[in-house]
């Protein structure tokens, strides 16, 4: 795994060219969607996929294929991820229809949630840095990493 | 059903209001979309002004104070309006709720921008990538049927709980398939990310994820989904890279691990 083949700053160049048209870019996501939505039912009950993530994976691979360029994708996606947290809104509010779920057991649920999520950040963070350290120590890995 | 209507003439308001929210039958197809949105934008953005005048106080986290301000306002205008707040939450803010709530499908597949950007660094460590995160959920799994149990859930708390890696459309069916309550497990899933929200710089400075990068994006895109991928972004390149990554490589393992998971623990 310690190719060489460093994937010299295509991105800086790429940023640098005129980007697409917004509602070209709009577009594209639109017909990332719509494929991905008829993908997604092809899985079957018990492993299900969900349109969202068909589409990032579908995304991703039409930019590492080169079939996308950044700047046909580049504007309306970082738009779109600087909405997210507000985007979240409707969901938290979602809890409104479910306060009696949280009146009988409430207290525990969000207290065992609460430590879940640090659990779950802190555990998948520091089995990362060791098999890191393991993969560099054991297998001779490069890991340097250049920011 | 409109309480407010004590006198004729405040029927009218009511009458009026009801519409207007799409509370009322005849103002069911109306405008009512309307309202949702308005009131989101605005917890929203009371939630920034908070923010930013308490010197970014982590509980006035955006998202966080347009989630409390947004439940109490609905439970404020429920008692006006002598219904309960589920059903005004039904009738009065989930159409616009969801219009908002569509567009985290292009928002989610937005990431795979961040993703592709650092590329060079998912060729190079993509086996350790995925390694990393089919074992640290196993343990995750371990440690949080653990602390259920010291918390006394009963078992469908517990199977309620094990999902909520994945990103909700995933983590509901696998909660029902294991014995779960789906509406739990939705719950935890928005709690995760609204955590992360409020408390990610803390906990990232505090457990000194961020000295591993890699480790880093991946932990904040598993805890907090989408939401952890933008906390991610903002440490650095790599890390909103290897968030977006994990919120798509770790609901696939959700969907595997979990259900055997469970059967092991005698969940169902």
């Amino acid at each position: 795994m310690t190719t060489q083949d460093k994937v010299t700053p295509t991105t800086p160049t790429e940023a640098t060219e005129t980007p697409s048209p917004i509602l070209i870019q709009m577009g594209i996501f639109a017909a990332v969607l719509f494929v991905s939505s008829l993908i997604s039912p092809l899985f079957p009950a018990s492993f299900p996929v969900p349109t969202p993530v068909i589409g990032l994976v579908l995304l991703y691979v039409l930019l590492a294929t080169h079939i996308v360029k950044l700047r046909n994708v580049e504007k309306f996606g970082d738009f779109m991820i600087s909405l997210i947290a507000f985007l979240f809104v409707p969901s938290g509010i979602q809890l409104a229809a479910n306060l009696d779920i949280l009146k009988a057991e409430g207290v525990q649920i969000v207290l065992v949630t609460l430590i879940a999520t640090i659990i779950l950040l802190v555990v998948v963070a520091y089995t990362t840095a060791l098999f890191i350290r393991i993969a560099k120590k054991v297998f001779h890995m490069n890991t340097d990493i250049n920011n | 059903m409109i309480n407010l209507a004590v006198t004729p003439h405040m029927a009218v308001w009511g009458k009026w209001l009801g519409d207007a929210l799409g509370t009322n039958a005849a103002g069911a197809s109306a405008g009512n979309a309307i309202f949702g949105i308005f009131l989101s934008l605005v917890v929203y953005l009371i939630g920034q002004w908070l923010f930013k005048i308490g010197k970014g106080f982590f509980l006035f986290q955006p998202l966080f104070v347009g989630m409390v301000l947004g439940i109490f306002i609905l439970f404020l205008l429920a008692k006006a309006f002598g219904t309960t707040t589920a059903t005004f939450y039904k009738s009065a803010y989930l159409p616009g709720g969801n219009i908002i709530f569509w567009f985290l499908n292009p928002a989610t597949i937005a990431f795979a921008i961040p993703l592709y950007r650092r590329n060079d660094i998912v060729k190079r460590f993509w086996p350790v990538i995925i390694l990393s995160l089919i074992v640290g959920l196993v343990i995750s799994l371990f440690a949080i049927y653990g602390v259920a149990k010291l918390f006394h859930l009963n078992d469908v708390g517990i199977a309620s709980m094990l999902p909520q890696a994945a990103t909700t459309a995933i983590a509901m069916p696998i909660a029902t398939a294991i014995g779960g309550n789906a509406a739990i497990t939705a719950m935890a899933c928005i709690l995760n990310a609204v955590i992360i929200y409020a408390l990610g710089d803390w906990l990232v400075k505090f457990f000194k994820v961020n000295s591993d990068p890699i480790g880093a994006g991946l932990g904040l895109g598993t805890a907090g989904h989408t939401v952890g991928s933008a906390k991610a972004l903002q440490l650095g390149s790599i890390q909103g890279s290897m968030a977006s990554i994990a919120v798509v490589v770790i609901s696939i393992v959700v969907d595997v691990v979990v259900p055997p998971f469970a059967s092991l623990m005698g969940l169902h």
